[in-house]
């Protein structure tokens, strides 16, 4: 976005080299800029009637009948710009399962489905910001282009701040994971310390118990530096 | 602080996240009452990328002032709308015309935000829908565009189904008749 207080790098460059559907998707003219007005601003405030809080264990919806994988928790807080807590953000988390395959009819892999693993769920954060899912560790999985690559362990996030503009949909990595370094999507992003801030922190196991692992992954927001004056 | 990047939603938005009357913004949940203000109409089109192809579960989010212009005043118009594109690319929102109003930017034409987001997307778009037969010579947001390609910011009548008025707005994301996008 031109015009915007933010350093460069922190939004994807595309098209992303070996990434053909970033050529055939991406629009070939510059967006039009455009002031902020009372629709950009906005936000329906009843949208929780819609989006209503699901399911915040994905790992076991049905008690005595786990997920198969490596069992986690993933915790953080929706925050804005200015670092305050963002209170009753919709948070939306999708995933794969362990074996690296969704649970979508258009994903054709051949990786198994886990039948107690339906891997997507919707909650609200709470009055600090604070959100909280049960999951697995998602699996790698290739991604089927003509110069394949793996994907690495991913968890997809969809939030909706207190306006249009705080809409935010990212994804969230997992430290130490070699392929980090070579995934087109994560690498999309030139900005290093902008890679950084999208993977999450693994809490030490000691103190977290012998039940699970857990991470830590907070998500900033825009709005401040967008919001018209006044 | 510094905003979290973008990434592209992907193939695989669950349908699970999408309930049966999200694509309706004239009610706040698929069992409410909606709205008796404005004049009910069905917005479609087709999402395509280059060459025409079309875009098979794009994710589309829809949002727009209530009948007289106000946003959350209408306990009953939710205004806020999610749909998937279909096989062939196709998708579908149920609202009403939205009213125009007047803001710090100017005097809006009665409109409706629309954003795409698709695998290949690495970001999500944004675009604005006009209806035809409003004035939108004063709309900042119009007045943005050259004027070549604002006809593309304009939805298109198409025959009514059962009595309700309907428009036809494809979205173009690359290529010929690309749609014109916004910044935010």
């Amino acid at each position: 976005m031109p015009d915007t207080p933010w350093p460069p790098g922190i939004e994807p460059v595309v098209p992303v080299p070996g990434y053909p559907n970033t050529w055939t998707h991406t629009p070939a003219r510059a967006p039009f800029p455009r002031a902020a007005g009372a629709t950009e601003a906005a936000a329906p405030t009843a949208l929780h009637h819609k989006l209503p809080d699901g399911e915040a264990n994905l790992a076991e919806r049905t008690k005595g009948r786990p997920a198969i994988g490596q069992l986690m928790e993933i915790s953080g807080r929706i925050l804005d710009e200015d670092g305050r807590p963002v209170a009753g953000a919709i948070v939306e988390l999708w995933q794969a399962n362990a074996a690296g395959r969704y649970a979508h009819a258009i994903d054709t892999s051949a990786a198994p489905l886990d039948p107690n693993f339906e891997g997507h769920g919707r909650i609200r954060s709470d009055a600090d910001g604070r959100y909280a899912f049960f999951t697995v560790k998602p699996g790698a999985y290739a991604v089927p282009v003509q110069e394949t690559w793996w994907r690495p362990p991913h968890l997809h996030f969809s939030v909706f701040g207190p306006s249009c503009l705080s809409r935010l949909v990212t994804q969230m990595y997992f430290p130490g994971d070699p392929l980090n370094e070579i995934d087109r999507i994560l690498q999309s992003i030139p900005d290093p310390a902008a890679r950084e801030r999208m993977v999450a922190r693994m809490l030490p196991p000691s103190s977290v118990g012998s039940v699970h692992l857990g991470f830590v992954h907070d998500i900033v927001l825009r709005g401040r530096f967008a919001t018209p004056e006044g | 602080m510094l905003p979290t990047s973008q990434q592209t939603i992907g193939p695989f938005f669950p349908r699970g996240f999408i309930g049966p009357a999200d694509n309706d913004l004239t009610r706040i949940s698929a069992d409410a009452t909606p709205t008796t203000q404005g004049e009910a109409i069905i917005l479609r089109g087709t999402v395509t990328r280059v060459g025409g192809v079309p875009c098979v579960n794009a994710i589309l989010e829809m949002w727009q002032a209530d009948a007289a212009g106000r946003f959350n005043a209408d306990p009953s118009f939710l205004g806020w709308g999610r749909t998937f594109t279909d096989a062939e690319g196709h998708y579908a929102f149920r609202t009403i015309i939205p009213g125009g109003f007047t803001d710090a930017t100017g005097a809006r034409a009665p409109h409706a935000n629309i954003t795409v987001m698709g695998a290949g997307l690495m970001r999500r778009v944004l675009t604005t829908v006009f209806f035809p037969g409003s004035d939108t010579a004063q709309d900042p947001v119009m007045a943005a565009v050259p004027t070549a390609l604002r006809p593309l910011l304009v939805a298109e009548p198409a025959r009514r189904e059962k009595g309700v008025r309907c428009f036809r707005f494809d979205i173009r994301l690359r290529g010929e008749n690309e749609t014109p996008f916004f910044d935010l």
